[in-house]
């Protein structure tokens, strides 16, 4: 006997891309067919990759659906797991569960303007999203994206922000902290929450952000001042887990398991919980 | 439910049943302090008459144990006996019924928790001795179990009184019939009449401890409460109140290389350790003491009943013995509901 959940299945490290300086994104490729064929997830849901004998952490799944055959996650190096993922090559194998938790609303939202807002690796999660509703772009009104980081260095999926720039159905807006521009930076200087409130998109948008916990406080605040509703200001929160199925208490927070009840929550459910994230 | 009588002499044949069906371990009363030990080591059954220091959760949710091998396509076969105990507290029968949603509830299904609820056979007893830091009554809790037992036996003059709470408690009374006389009214009025004057010795010890209303409601208004930081001043953050809670189930998760294969262990861990809830990335849900402090009282009186409908705390007080720093949860809360 053992518990099916909490064992991983095997993944082959295909591509690596550093992103910045400290951030690699991995596109990983199930090596059990079966696995593969019966995988499916939807955006905002996350996973937890092991490095043999090393550990597990958990990581959004930072590629939408519709890339059928691999799936990425980008990885900023902070502790013990993360450093031993960056060591790893090319046809390296990692452990694999998931896909756990909840995900961000989508066909609820068509008829409607998104507004997305990200700082830093905060908008891997957002990532996939952007792509689903770019690829039913028709479904939606106006789409923006508020995206920044410490410097020009650290802005991540720099292909996907070059595409983003130059289309015109999703309305970009980069920008980095005073002091993080460069000679070449042709976009705004400034903190996120304060670009946004200069873009200031119409209230009745769903605004789905994530970021660093203090910029996703400032956002909400600055959400807030533009007049959005609670229900449709979007986060998702990111905390220690180990089993992910909300058994083994580690994200508890108030009477929710992100695990488990997220990680994708609204402002609203949030007001109910205490403050500690 | 359905009542019998069994007397004392007969027991001792339920005994050896009991020992037949599989491992048996019973509360055992040794001078003034009661456990649970394998019937082996004890050879006898004398009535436990108050909960043991330690609680149940580790025979069904171990301290540490190996829960995956990986990567196998073969699946480590642990055989889990069929087991029994004798002798398990209302509080702790409550706590088991917590562990039960947890564990049971929801799209995940923990395997090895399942089993051994399945094969496991639990005899529940009133108690008659109970102790001074005991405080079921104000936890919505009895000090004899009504529910979620397969028998519960309740001592009177010359045997007991044994309920039937389960169809696996039925098929005991099946197997063993000559054993199992008809309940008189007699027998149920001695049992209701020492029920009756335990739960008012338990009332009048917690009188002073006595909620004004339910704690979800008193709790909703003290999240800001002075009294959670003066009385985490004796803290020593050695989270013996979490291990020895009976519904405290936190765990950790790690992997041991075991030659080309590896190991997924899971082991107890508690939330009031600092590093508990950390991310790699340094953040913090709740990096001081006071906030891990309060943590517990909200997770057993608060965040649990908000999920499932009552409360975590069963009132059994081990909490308050295992303390070294003179913490008593009953005035804790006191003060809480004072302001």
């Amino acid at each position: 006997m053992r518990i099916e959940t909490l064992v991983p299945t095997v993944a082959r490290v295909e591509e690596i891309r550093q992103e910045t300086p400290d951030i690699r994104s991995l596109r990983l490729v199930f090596e059990d067919e079966d696995f593969k064929s019966d995988f499916a997830f939807k955006p905002g849901q996350f996973c937890l990759i092991s490095v043999l004998g090393v550990g597990e952490a958990v990581f959004c799944i930072a590629s939408p659906p519709q890339w059928e055959d691999f799936i990425e996650v980008s990885v900023k190096e902070v502790g013990k797991v993360t450093s031993a993922i960056h060591d790893l090559e090319i046809g390296a194998k990692v452990g694999f569960r998931g896909p756990y938790g909840n995900w961000f609303p989508f066909e609820e939202n068509f008829g409607r303007s998104i507004v997305f807002v990200g700082g830093g690796i905060g908008l891997a999660p957002l990532r996939p999203l952007i792509w689903q509703t770019l690829s039913k772009r028709d479904r939606f009104r106006d789409v923006y994206l508020i995206y920044g980081a410490r410097s020009v260095a650290d802005l991540v999926y720099k292909d996907d922000l070059k595409e983003w720039s130059s289309r015109d159905d999703i309305r970009f807006t980069k920008t980095v902290d005073p002091g993080g521009e460069d000679e070449t930076w042709d976009g705004e200087v400034g903190l996120v929450p304060q670009i946004l409130e200069k873009v200031s998109p119409p209230s009745d948008s769903v605004l789905i952000t994530c970021g660093p916990p203090i910029m996703i406080k400032f956002v909400l605040l600055s959400a807030n001042k533009l007049g959005f509703r609670p229900g449709d200001v979007i986060t998702t929160l990111e905390m220690k887990m180990k089993c992910g199925v909300g058994t083994c208490g580690r994200c508890n927070i108030g009477n929710k398991y992100v695990c488990r009840h997220g990680p994708v929550f609204t402002l609203e459910e949030m007001e109910k919980l205490p403050n500690e994230f | 439910m359905e009542t019998h009588y069994v007397s004392e002499a007969d027991f001792i044949k339920l005994l050896s049943w009991l020992e037949n069906r599989g491992d048996l371990y019973v509360a055992s009363r040794e001078d003034d302090q009661v456990s649970i030990k394998p019937f082996g080591e004890v050879g006898e059954f004398t009535y436990p008459g108050v909960r043991a220091y330690q609680p149940l959760k580790p025979l069904f949710f171990s301290l540490l144990e190996e829960v995956a091998e990986y990567p196998t396509e073969e699946e480590a076969l642990r055989e889990i006996k069929p087991f029994s105990i004798l002798g398990a507290a209302s509080c702790d029968i409550r706590a088991i019924e917590a562990l039960d949603h947890v564990f049971l509830e929801g799209q995940f299904k923990d395997p090895f928790y399942e089993e051994r609820r399945r094969k496991s056979l639990i005899i529940g007893f009133d108690c008659t001795e109970p102790l001074e830091t005991c405080f079921c009554v104000i936890m919505g809790n009895n000090p004899y179990p009504e529910k979620n037992f397969d028998l519960n036996l309740s001592k009177i003059e010359g045997g007991y009184v044994v309920e039937v709470g389960s169809e696996k408690g039925k098929e005991v009374v099946e197997a063993n019939k000559e054993i199992f006389k008809p309940a008189t009214e007699n027998h149920l009025s001695q049992r209701d009449a020492i029920r009756s004057s335990v739960k008012a010795t338990v009332e009048k010890q917690s009188k002073e401890f006595k909620p004004s209303g339910a704690w979800r409601e008193i709790l909703a208004k003290a999240f800001d409460d002075s009294a959670w930081a003066r009385n985490v001043e004796t803290c020593v953050e050695c989270a013996a109140c979490l291990f020895i809670c009976p519904t405290c189930q936190c765990f950790l998760l790690y992997d041991e290389r075991a030659g080309d294969r590896y190991k997924r262990l899971r082991m107890w861990d508690a939330c009031a350790y600092k590093n508990f809830a950390k991310v790699a990335g340094g953040a913090n849900p709740r990096p001081h003491l006071v906030e891990r402090f309060r943590h517990r009282y909200y997770h057993k009186l608060d965040y649990f009943p908000k999920n499932y409908g009552f409360e975590a705390c069963t009132g059994c007080g081990r909490c308050i013995v295992a303390c070294p720093g003179k913490i008593d949860m009953r005035k804790v809360l006191k003060e809480v509901c004072k302001s």
